[in-house]
Order: structure tokens, then C-alpha cells, then sequence
């Protein structure tokens, strides 16, 4: 329907000029040339179901350029903010470019450019999502993480966004792949540098083998006035098991625009996906959590649990969706999104879906929204707290039940950092 | 106004089609298709003041202007409905099919007979000829008498426009206006009768409304226009439907409700739905589009939607209710059953706008067969609905491999005062239960038929009780053949 596209975007044919060429071989330019036909008929707008919360109209409206073509940004530390996190390789990207300056050596582990050899690109995430295919059409270069065995350290990206005078779009882009049994960590941090907007749109792929094992741990911390629209696809294989955890924080310094959409493919049998989130969002600062969960096998299991707190006048999105097809017997699918509101002026919007065509399936989901339960207040309040103590205590606790999510002890605690600071800036705030 | 050479051909045409008008009203239907002068038609036969008349064509002019605007986000498949090939008015007057119940096909009086329905009844709802002294007749006209020294009207929408129009006029399109959605707007246009509904202040209506009439309702047709109105401290009980399955030859039903409860009443709508679902091959069936909407308009006003959907080939349907008035209430009870190749795609809608306000859903979904059953519902919280709250359940349950449940409910909250509660869950009757049943003597069916209304048992329950006992039977018979 064309009313559900934006047709007027910044990402037409002068964009493409000034993104140069971006020959990387046949089979990326053939994937480059469907995702251009795409971009073509428009970006998503209001009236395109999957995008209602979170309409593109703002995004559309800003004349972004490519970063390649940006010539006065110069980033040259990575912001002290960005956690170190124990057993990992950094690996550093600016408006996502690779910067072996700013990253630690790379070794023990399989990383590469991305080059048109790397057959499963495009495979989980394809040009039917729009934003995916604006990804395809433009990425610079990307990296290929391939795993083999168990990785004994993570690999940590971090992925910063800046403009300079004029504000740029970059397409960040990774493929990970597993052989059979491996076992990865994968920890990724998304930050800002404040000034003219800019838009991040990072496309990863992973790709679970038969009983390998990925650890996805990302933060979005971008404070500033930018767009960060990321997609992921991931298919897990058989006894595979795909567990992430996605924190989104903001709302001190700017007024984003984050959205965070994770399509997992559950195709084989006994697979595993365990995906996990929360979100402390102030200011005017928009975060959208999509998630779309496929099950096509049978016996395997998903479980997603959410939480949201909400200040200022921001607004939170969750939308979830969990298919089971026909022959996807005995799949165990949970849900949950929980919202808690600290003041009067944000709003949430939560739609979680069920579309079931198993019959022998056990899938629930829940969703709550509400503000602190009064009768907690006075419990601590009557045993000495002040008021505003008592209230991040309770804060703290709401999204604890949420980070405990998280498998690792050591990125658990440094998350926990992370939220507790942004509870202290909140109450320096108020 | 200089009168062009258009518009003398248009003072032309309109003559010569009053022409044709006459031999028309002489006619039991007024020709195929849609256009202004089918709705003046229409008009002309219920006798309507102008200003229904003048509603209607703004209605259609509308309705034209929406030809893109069909739905198509439910999760329904048929195909495109042409709206040029409908007789849109067949005189209301019945005419029977039959000479006796002998003449009746022996699967429809099997049915009749498991519902237990007696045999007046049976025959009034097969079409069978009934002699016009019966007693139900004289009971009807007893409480008629009765509702109406109450101050109750209750009467067919098209005798309400001439007796009442100063109600019908206030409150007509108020809940659900002309140009609220395709299937309403075009109901706007042509819809043919339905039921006036008036509570007096301070009334509680001593009988279930409709209880008494249902078999000596006429065929209201297939756009159906329902107005109910609770004045202060009221209470009613309405009835819509019947358990029985029916004759019904049109194919599209939009009909459009609307409930208005003023300060401290209290209005309870209850539907079964049981229209001709098609055969086993999805072959025919009832397509049906309705738009039902209450508005709980006064403090402390209290709407309560139950309804037993099993029949239809298609259902599209979201009984809705606007909380405005401070500590206003909405609650929705559904039970949807789908079986070979139905689709149902319903669910409700809550908008909190008032303080205070409080809504429960509770909905079960049954799919069997080849169908696809989908609950889809809103809740609102809007930024004045301090305090508000809301409680959502919805339960699916598929019975075999070759259908599908679906869950899609859109929670929006802009009040932090305010507590929304959602939770779905999806299962099958379970081996063990089955096996339990099997057991003790009951047969696959019954033990089938047991375990569903025991899923079912908190919407049932909310039905008035004859109406609940035969809602039961309805679940176990909407449901043979889906196992074994």
C-alpha cells in the first residue's frame, strides 16, 4: 500500500553518488541491486503495521549523507564511558568503519572483512525488511566472525556514531558463523559523540550450526540526538542455542531514536533462544524493542523476557512476535514485557503476538504497565529510607529480575554498572 | 439556480426512476446493486423523515469514498465482496418454506433437538409455517404491555424513527458516527431494522430483553442497527441471537450496535452467534462485519459484553466500549469457536478516558478443523485515566494440527497511574484429561464437550441461565467431528 511508505527519504540517487562505488564482488551486488529496488518504493511510515510506534517520518526528514563522504570527522579515542570488558578483543568501529588504531590485536579468533566469498550474507536478514535492505544497499564494509571450537574470549564491538558538520547514515554490518559445537561470546557497545545527528543502521547476521553456541550482549547508549535502527537475523540449527541480552539506555543528553528488531529462526529441533532486554529511557527519547521469533522446528524452546522504565516524556515500544508452524510440535514459547512508569509524560506501547498453527505447543505471554506500588514506597519509607532513595532501590530491583537474564557473571555486574549509573544521573536530575 | 442541461437530466432521470419506484414497493426486493436511489428506496419503505433519509445518502456518499478502506488487516482470507451484486432490501415479511416439519432436512432437526429447543420453536426457525394464534404471541404482547407502563421502549428502530425520533435523533451515529469504518458506514446507508432499546431513569428492567421475542422477531435482514440507551441508575439485560441455527440466505451481515450508559447504569449485552458457517469444505457461509460499540458515557456506568461466537464463515468482530465517565467499567466475555474452514478474527477494543475506569477481557479462542481463530484487542490508557486499570486474559485452545490460534493485542499506556495486565496462553486438551474422561464411560465427544466448557466456564457463566445452559450443548455440537 503506498500509503504505508515514506517515498521522500534521503537515501535515493544522490545518496548513492556520493556513497561512490561499492563493488564488492557479484553476489553483493546482486543483493545491492534487489535492496536498491526496495529503498526505491520507500521507507516505512505510520500506517505500515510493523512500524506504527515507530514511524520513520523524523529520520526522513533529515538530509544525511554517507560517512564515507563526511571528511571532517575525526575520532581518534574511544570515549571513556565504553566499559573494558575481562577476556575480550576490542574491536573498534567509527560511523562503521574499522579502526585497527583504536582496536586491540586480533587474535585466536576468526575476523575478516566481510568480501563476497562469505555466502551466507543475506540469508536471516533479507531485503523484505526495509531497513535491512537500506543495509545492503549501502554498507561500506563489514566484518565476518566465524567461530570454531569454544572462543575463549568474547569479541567486544564497539561501534561509535559522530557526524561533523552535516549529519551521515552509516550501515554497519556483520555476519557471524559457527561450525557444529562452537561456543561464542559476542558483546557489542553503541555509542555517540554528541553534535549533528546521525543514523546508525547495523545489520547483523548470525548463523547457529547444530549445537553451537552464541552469547550476544549488546548495549545502546547512544545519549544523543540520533537514530540508531539495528536489525538482527539469526537461525539456530538443531540442539543450537542463541542467548541474548539488550540493554537500551538514555535520555541525559539528547532525545533519540532507537529501535532494536531481532528476527530469530528456530529450525531445528531442541534449538534454544533466550532473548532478553531492558530499557531506562528519560528526555524525549524513543526505544522500540521488536522482536520476531520463527519456530519451523519442532521441541525447541524460546523465552523472552523485557523490561522498561520510563522517565521524562519518552516513549517505550515492545513488540513481540512468536510463530510456531504447523509441524513445530512441543515448542515451548514465553513472553513477557513489563513497563514501569516514573512520571507523569511517557507513554508505552506494547503488542505482543501469538500466531499458533501447532497444536501440541505451550506458548503464553504477559505484559504489565504500571508505576511504583505505593504500599513498597511506605514499606521502605517506614524503615527510614527517604522517598527518593527508596524509589531507585525499587527501580534497581525492577530491572534486576531483568539483567539476571544475563548468563555471564562478569557482563552482568559491568551491565549493572551501567544501569546504576543511569539511575544516579536520573537522580541528579530530578 | 439556472437550470443547466445536467440538471434538467438529472430531474429526468429521478422521474422516470419514481416511475419504476412504484412498481418496485409492489415487489418483494428492491433491485441488485447499490446506489442513491436503492437507499431512498429503502428510506421510502420504512416510511423515514427526511433526516434519516439525508443520514443515509451522507452515510453512502461517504461509504464511496472509502473503496480503498476496506480491512484488510485481520487475519482473514475470502475473496473481494461485490458490493453491486447484493440486494441491499428484501421485504421483511417471512414467507414459509415449509408445510410441516416432515419437510425439514432431519440433520437441522438433530440439531433443534440436542439444543433442546421446543418444538414451536423449531418450526418458527426452520421456516416452517406457523398458525398466528400460538402462545407466545399473547406472552409477547403481555410484556410488551407491561415494559411499556414501565416506560421501557423497546421497540423495532425503524418504528422508533417515527415514535421517538427526538431519542433516536440525539443518539443515533453517536457511538459509532457514519464514517466511523466501511462495513459501519455502509450500514449507516442501508441498513433495513434492528432494535430500539430505552431504559427510564432509575429502571431496572424486570425481564431479559428479547428472551420473550426472539422467536417472534421478524428477519431483521442482513444489516442490522441496534441502538440501546440507559438513562441514570438503569439496568438492562439484552439478548441477541439465538443458539438454534438459522435459515438465513444472505451471504454479508454488517450490522452495528451501539450501547450509551448514562451516570450509575448498567447495560449487559449478550450474544450467540450460530449463522450458517459453511460446509465442511469452507464452501458458503455467513460473511459477518459488525461494529458494536458502547460508550459508558456516565460516572460509574457499567457495560458488560458477552458473547458466544460459533457460527459464520467469517467473523469480524470487536465489541468496543469508551470509558468516559469517572469509575465507568467495560467487561468483554468471549468464546469463539472455530471448526472446519471458519475464520474468526474478533477480540475488543478498551479506551480509558476517565479516571478511575476499569475494564476486564477475558476470551476464549477454540479452533478445530482447518480454521484460524485470532483474538485482536485494544486497551487504551489515555493521559487523563488516572487510576485506571485493566485485566486481560486470553486463552486459546487447539483441538488437531491443521489450524491456528492467534493472539494480537495492542496495549497503550499514557498514564503512569494507571495498571494494564495482559496475559495469553495456548494449549490442547491434554492426553491425561482426555484419557481421565474416557474412563469413566463418557464418550469422545462428551469427554471433548466437557473439557472445552470447562475451559470456557468463566464466559458462560456470565450468560443469563437459559441462555447458558443451551450455550453449552452449542459448545459440544460446534465442536463434533474435530476429534477422533
Amino acid at each position: 500500500m503506498a500509503a504505508s511508505l515514506i517515498s521522500a527519504h534521503p537515501f535515493g540517487d544522490a545518496y548513492a553518488a556520493k556513497a561512490g562505488t561499492l563493488s564488492a564482488g557479484a553476489r553483493i551486488d546482486a543483493l545491492r541491486k534487489v535492496a536498491r529496488t526496495e529503498i526505491g518504493r520507500g521507507l516505512p511510515g505510520p500506517k505500515n503495521e510493523e512500524w506504527r510506534f515507530t514511524p520513520l517520518n523524523a529520520l526522513s526528514r533529515v538530509g544525511f549523507i554517507p560517512a564515507a563522504a563526511a571528511d571532517d570527522v575525526d575520532v581518534t579515542v574511544v570515549p571513556s564511558d565504553v566499559p573494558r570488558f575481562e577476556r575480550a578483543i576490542r574491536v573498534v568501529l567509527v560511523n562503521g568503519t574499522f579502526q585497527p588504531d583504536l582496536s586491540d590485536k586480533i587474535s585466536g579468533i576468526d575476523i575478516r572483512p566481510l568480501s563476497d566469498s562469505d555466502a551466507a550474507l543475506g540469508q536471516t536478514a533479507t531485503a523484505n525488511l526495509p531497513l535491512v535492505a537500506l543495509n545492503t544497499a549501502f554498507f561500506a564494509n563489514g566484518l565476518a566472525i566465524s567461530a570454531k571450537g569454544h572462543q575463549p574470549l568474547a569479541v567486544h564491538i564497539v561501534s561509535i556514531g559522530a557526524s561533523g558538520a552535516e549529519p551521515v547514515a552509516f550501515h554497519p554490518r556483520v555476519l557471524v558463523t559457527t561450525a557444529p559445537g562452537a561456543e561464542l561470546t559476542l558483546i557489542e557497545s553503541h555509542v555517540g559523540l554528541p553534535g549533528q545527528p546521525y543514523f546508525a543502521n547495523p545489520v547483523t547476521e548470525i548463523l547457529i550450526a547444530e549445537d553451537a553456541r552464541v552469547h550476544r550482549y549488546v548495549t545502546v547508549t547512544e545519549d544523543c540526538d540520533a537514530f540508531h535502527i539495528a536489525t538482527t537475523g539469526v537461525t539456530v540449527a538443531a540442539r543450537g542455542c542463541f542467548a541474548a541480552f539488550h540493554l537500551g539506555l538514555g535520555g541525559s543528553r539528547g532525545e533519540g531514536t532507537v529501535r532494536q528488531e531481532i528476527h530469530a529462526r528456530v529450525e531445528g529441533e531442541g534449538a534454544q533462544v533466550h532473548l532478553n532486554g531492558a530499557y531506562a529511557i528519560g528526555g524525549g527519547v524513543h526505544h522500540d524493542f521488536t522482536t520476531v521469533i520463527d519456530h519451523v522446528a519442532g521441541g525447541a524452546l524460546s523465552k523472552q523476557m523485557f523490561k522498561g522504565v520510563l522517565d521524562g516524556k519518552s516513549h517505550g515500544v515492545y513488540q513481540g512476535r512468536v510463530r510456531v508452524a504447523e509441524n513445530a510440535q512441543q515448542t515451548d514459547a514465553r513472553q513477557l514485557h513489563r513497563a514501569l512508569f516514573l512520571t507523569a509524560g511517557p507513554s508505552v506501547d506494547v503488542k505482543p503476538e501469538l500466531e499458533i498453527a501447532a497444536d501440541d505447543v505451550q506458548c503464553a505471554h504477559g505484559a504489565t504497565t504500571g508505576s511504583l506500588d505505593p504500599d513498597h514506597l511506605f514499606f521502605l519509607a517506614a524503615r527510614g529510607l527517604d522517598p527518593e532513595t527508596a524509589r531507585m532501590l525499587l527501580v534497581e530491583g525492577f530491572l534486576a529480575d531483568a539483567l539476571e537474564q544475563i548468563g555471564d557473571a562478569h557482563v552482568r555486574e559491568v551491565f549493572g554498572r551501567q544501569v546504576a549509573g543511569w539511575l544516579q544521573r536520573r537522580g541528579g536530575a530530578s | 439556480m439556472v437550470a443547466v442541461p445536467q440538471t434538467k437530466d438529472t430531474v429526468r432521470d429521478i422521474e422516470q426512476y419514481k416511475y419504476g419506484f412504484v412498481t418496485d414497493i409492489e415487489t418483494e426486493r428492491a433491485p441488485k446493486g447499490l446506489n442513491e436511489d436503492i437507499i431512498r428506496f429503502i428510506s421510502a419503505k420504512k416510511e423515514e423523515p427526511a433526516w434519516m433519509l439525508e443520514w443515509r445518502l451522507k452515510a453512502y456518499r461517504h461509504w464511496l469514498t472509502l473503496a480503498d478502506e476496506e480491512p484488510t488487516w485481520a487475519k482473514l482470507h475470502y475473496p473481494k465482496i461485490d458490493y453491486q451484486d447484493s440486494y441491499y432490501y428484501a421485504a421483511p415479511k417471512q414467507q414459509a418454506k415449509y408445510e410441516s416439519l416432515d419437510q425439514v432436512d432431519p440433520k437441522l432437526l438433530e440439531t433443534y433437538k440436542k439444543l433442546g429447543i421446543p418444538l414451536l420453536e423449531q418450526q418458527m426457525l426452520a421456516g416452517v409455517a406457523v398458525d398466528a394464534v400460538f402462545d407466545s404471541v399473547s406472552v409477547a404482547t403481555t410484556y410488551k404491555k407491561k415494559l411499556q407502563e414501565l416506560g421501557v421502549i423497546f421497540s423495532p428502530i425503524s418504528q422508533a424513527v417515527k415514535t421517538h425520533p427526538e431519542l433516536v435523533q440525539k443518539y443515533l451515529g453517536s457511538v459509532v458516527p457514519y464514517s466511523d469504518n466501511f462495513y459501519a458506514t455502509l450500514n449507516c446507508a442501508v441498513f433495513t431494522d434492528g432494535s430500539f432499546v430505552y431504559i427510564p431513569k432509575g429502571l431496572r428492567c424486570p425481564m431479559e430483553l428479547s428472551t420473550y421475542f426472539r422467536i417472534n422477531e421478524k428477519n431483521t435482514g442482513q444489516f442490522e442497527r441496534t441502538l440501546i440507551i440507559a438513562d441514570e441508575g438503569s439496568y438492562v439485560s439484552y439478548l441477541e441471537g439465538c443458539t438454534a441455527p438459522q435459515r438465513d440466505e444472505n451471504q454479508l451481515h454488517a450490522a452495528v450496535v451501539e450501547l450509551v450508559a448514562l451516570d450509575n447504569s448498567e447495560i449487559k449485552y449478550s450474544t450467540v452467534q450460530n449463522w450458517y458457517p459453511g460446509d465442511e469444505n469452507g464452501k458458503g457461509g455467513i460473511y459477518n462485519f459488525v461494529t458494536k460499540r458502547a460508550a459508558c458515557r456516565g460516572k460509574n456506568s457499567k457495560v458488560m459484553w458477552t458473547q458466544v461466537e460459533t457460527g459464520s464463515a467469517i467473523t469480524w468482530k470487536y465489541p468496543s466500549c469508551i470509558l468516559q465517565g469517572e469509575g465507568s467499567s467495560g467487561e468483554f466475555y468471549s468464546v469463539a469457536i472455530t471448526n472446519n474452514h471458519q475464520q474468526a478474527d474478533t477480540g475488543t477494543k478498551m479506551i480509558h478516558i476517565g479516571k478511575n475506569t476499569r475494564s476486564k477481557i477475558i476470551s476464549k479462542g477454540i479452533s478445530a478443523g482447518k480454521s484460524s481463530n485470532t483474538y485482536r484487542g485494544l486497551v487504551r490508557m489515555q493521559g487523563k485515566a488516572d487510576k485506571a486499570r485493566n485485566y486481560t486474559q486470553c486463552d486459546s485452545l487447539l483441538i488437531g494440527d491443521k489450524c491456528s490460534a492467534n493472539t494480537v493485542p495492542y496495549i497503550e499506556s499514557r498514564n503512569p497511574t494507571a495498571q494494564t495486565e495482559h496475559e495469553a496462553t495456548t494449549s490442547k486438551i491434554s492426553e491425561d484429561q482426555l484419557f481421565y474422561c474416557l474412563q469413566r464411560g463418557m464418550t469422545q465427544e462428551e469427554a471433548v464437550s466437557l473439557i472445552v466448557n470447562g475451559f470456557c466456564k468463566e464466559v458462560l457463566q456470565t450468560l443469563p441461565m437459559e441462555f447458558a445452559v443451551e450455550a453449552q450443548k452449542l459448545v459440544a455440537i460446534s465442536l463434533e467431528g474435530s476429534v477422533g
